[in-house]
């Protein structure tokens, strides 16, 4: 008979992959929230007095990032401010909002809306319709990730804060080193951690709180916990080269159900010889046009910008 | 048996074979286990649980293909 294995409680709810330990729905919220406690503490992801800028899109990493970070927040060890970023995707973001302002709500975390039409007069539809009149065909994830980032670091220079949490998942970060790896993007690879820093005063530096957890426990937890989450993919998602590297990995995971966590541990190992050699390169300017770390005169952002109004 | 089986918004009764378990009855509905949460009379339960005439399912995706 199946009982947990810290409680007894014969209602389990899960068989955690790496350590085969079985858990009732008390012990697996505990010991996940644990878990990631943990390795905020192990990776040094924040210090007493940090202000961290969480990106809360709705859907359920960022929602259990949310709560999370909110238990240091209620400890007087961090200030916590969550910002939701409106791309413009019809039929999509409108809920992910909505649900990301309630969870902000009932945690009493201070929340804001940012959109891609109030900052740069554009939605990510309009771009995209743009680009196919223009016979271009960029992804939509290229702009969407530009101009995230964009705001990100615009708010937390607004709002003080020298921390950005995001809610990657072990499989994201997984499928990163895979992916970067497979393409050859070693300088790629350097940036990829529980932390980055840069020698740009510019950059906040960027925390991954549930880097270490997989996606489907963190689908769990929320689960568990009855919180209201934005289940629902991206419809720009589409198919990728991402998309690829995701089920090639989830199949493997079948047969050696703790690959993912083997990959991200033998890349944590090798990472600093890799950085020793390949770093550097790293965006050293400043656009001249918003001030953001830039690599030549203009950020990414700012090139893309000018790109369209030459349209 | 008979399954009161919800999938996202959809509802419905489901006829099967007797002694499934919540694994091979996502494997005969064709759904990826690794991607979903499985609630049996409203309360989370693993692959291996075994259903039961007049149990109620409920299948949450909890991670999207792209
Ligand atoms: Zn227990
Ligand atoms: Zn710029």
């Amino acid at each position: 008979m199946d009982s947990c294995d810290k409680c007894g409680n014969p209602q389990i709810i899960i068989k955690m992959k790496r350590s085969g330990q079985k858990l009732c729905r008390e012990c697996f919220i505990e010991a996940t929230r644990e878990k990631v406690l943990h390795d905020i503490r192990k990776y040094k992801l924040v210090d007493k007095g940090d202000k961290v800028l969480l990106g809360l899109s709705g859907g359920k990493d960022s929602v259990m990032a949310l709560e999370i970070l909110n238990n240091l927040r209620e400890r007087h060890i961090i200030d916590l401010v969550a910002v939701t970023i409106d791309e413009g995707i019809a039929g999509y973001r409108q809920e992910g909002v909505e649900i990301a302002t309630r969870n902000a709500e009932i945690l009493g975390v201070e929340h804001r809306v940012v959109s891609f039409k109030d900052c740069f007069g554009f939605t990510l539809d309009e771009v995209m319709k743009n680009d196919a009149k223009n016979n271009r065909s960029r992804h939509a994830c290229t702009y969407c990730g530009v101009f995230r980032r964009w705001i990100f670091n615009m708010v937390a220079k607004e709002e003080g804060a020298n921390k950005i949490a995001t809610g990657h998942n072990l499989d994201d970060e997984t499928q990163s080193i895979l992916m970067n790896y497979l393409e050859g993007n070693i300088q790629n690879l350097t940036r990829i951690g529980p932390k980055s820093e840069s020698k740009n005063p510019n950059f906040t530096v960027k925390i991954k709180p549930l880097r270490e957890i997989p996606e489907k426990d963190i689908g769990l937890y929320v689960v568990a916990n009855d919180m209201e989450v934005h289940f629902a993919g991206c419809p720009y998602a589409g198919e990728s080269f991402r998309a690829e590297i995701r089920d090639f990995i989830s199949e493997l995971s079948v047969n050696h159900p703790t690959i993912m966590y083997s990959t991200l541990r033998g890349f944590d190992k090798i990472k600093p010889a890799i950085k020793r050699e390949f770093s550097g390169e790293a965006p050293t300017g400043t656009c001249v046009q918003c001030g953001e770390p830039a690599s030549g005169d203009l950020c990414r952002a700012c090139s893309f910008l000018k790109l369209w109004s030459d349209d | 048996m008979e399954i009161k089986l919800t999938i996202g918004e959809k509802k419905e009764l489901k006829e099967f074979l007797s002694n499934l378990t919540v694994k091979e009855m996502l494997e005969l509905l064709d759904v990826p286990s690794e991607t979903v949460v499985v609630k049996k009379n409203n309360r989370i339960v693993i692959d291996e649980e075994l259903l039961e005439d007049g149990d109620e399912l409920e299948v949450i995706q909890v991670i999207y293909g792209g």
